[in-house]
């Protein structure tokens, strides 16, 4: 394994390479011509940008014949790289900087929308539930059996330690 | 009786409920400090952005966080188990009182007082005075005395209905060929009501059950008048 692939003579890369690729095994398959450059996360020749795993196995790109001579450059001093030489270097080896793939992505939005729009639905099921199907509510729902019923508990004395009656003021006769 | 957007247990009538409700409110505070802390830890989980990959094990932390829960579980153990006991104290009851559950009513037995007898059925919607309690009140209510101790007798006489009073913290099934037997006090007068808690048929929703806690003396009046 090589670092500088191009030094050494593309075909011999090739060949070594396209040794494994022949036994069958898919993930070199895909490796293709992409360079090995460390051990990454598991061993395997994935590409992943992820900010726990900041080394992936394999660089981004394949090897061509521009990147060898910018490789060649990057040996002697690094003053003498452009900002676009360098840039050039990073995105060969990297798919995305750190601001591009930790950025805050819109999803939010999508999953928001959804998820009101099952809300709005739920409620509009129910309205439609209790207007089209329901009964009407027994006689003692109204007003008047309320209040009555509710004199009635008061006069009972339900729950009085910490319920309805313990609100009451019985010398006073009104709510405390 | 539950009063309108009640979402805890009713006040309590009886000493055993009283306990109840105090074991109740010890162990949902134990329970909210564990949710508080642990909706915590998995709110600021958003928050991190550190990364260790290599982590393998923690052996203080790992004692700490199960050594912990041991001693939490001991403080809701040991009063449950207080008061596990408590409920099976043994006690001299002054009245035995049989209930026998039918499809759809229940009926009442007061052996020791020259046999009274009396069916309990629930008081239908449309006859219902103004101040009535829809589902709740019944024709003839059990009558019972105040502070004093209370056999109570349960079976049914087709399926397996259930005898129960929130406010007195009693629940007992009623099982055909079968009598269970429970004790409860009352030591407040009023009206408690509860409902058949076991499934048994169409209109298990509607056979209620009333007491109606009375001073001794009133309840030896209507004894007498019952006689």
């Amino acid at each position: 394994m090589s670092l500088i692939p191009c030094l050494r003579g593309r075909n011999l890369f090739q060949m070594t390479r396209r040794g494994f690729a022949s036994g069958g095994d898919l993930i070199r398959l895909m490796v293709a011509d992409r360079e090995v450059v460390g051990y990454g996360i598991n061993g395997r020749p994935i590409y992943f940008d992820s900010p726990d795993c900041p080394f992936p196995a394999i660089r981004y790109r394949e090897v061509n014949p521009e990147l060898c001579a910018l490789r060649e450059k990057e040996l002697d001093d690094w003053k003498k790289l452009s900002l676009d030489e360098k840039k050039q270097l990073y995105r060969h080896s990297f798919c995305q900087t750190y601001a591009e793939f930790q950025h805050f992505t819109p999803e939010w939005k999508l999953c928001l929308g959804v998820a009101l729009w099952v809300v709005a639905l739920g409620i509009g099921i129910s309205i439609s539930m209790k207007t089209l199907v329901y009964r009407k509510l027994p006689d003692t729902f109204d007003d008047e059996h309320q209040s009555a019923q509710l004199r009635r508990i008061i006069q009972l004395q339900m729950n009085p330690i910490t319920g309805i009656s313990s609100k009451w003021c019985y010398h006073e006769n009104k709510w405390k | 009786m539950s009063t309108w957007a009640n979402l805890g247990l009713q006040d309590s009538a009886s000493p055993l409920m009283e306990q109840l409700i105090f074991f109740h409110d010890h162990a949902l505070l134990i329970l909210v400090m564990i949710t508080v802390l642990v909706g915590y830890l998995m709110f600021m989980l958003f928050f991190n952005s550190y990364v260790n990959r290599f982590l393998l094990h923690g052996q203080l932390i790992e004692m700490i966080w199960t050594i912990l829960p041991a001693i939490i579980l001991l403080f809701i153990a040991l009063p449950s188990l207080r008061l596990l006991y408590l409920l099976d104290e043994i006690n001299e009851p002054s009245v035995t009182l049989k209930s026998i559950g039918h499809q759809w009513y229940w009926s009442y037995e007061y052996s020791d007082f020259n046999n009274i007898e009396f069916d309990s059925y629930m008081i239908p919607t449309n006859e219902l005075a103004i101040d009535g309690f829809r589902l709740l009140d019944v024709d003839n209510r059990v009558i019972l005395p105040m502070n004093s101790q209370i056999r109570i007798l349960v079976t049914a006489a087709d399926v397996i209905h259930s005898w129960t009073i929130p406010a007195l913290g009693v629940k007992v099934d009623g099982t055909p060929g079968r009598l269970n037997q429970t004790n409860f006090f009352i030591n407040r007068p009023g009206l408690f009501y509860g409902q058949c808690s076991e499934i048994c048929g169409a209109n298990h929703s509607f056979m209620p059950i009333v007491i109606e806690s009375v001073p001794v003396n009133y309840f030896i009046k209507w004894i007498s008048k019952n006689n």
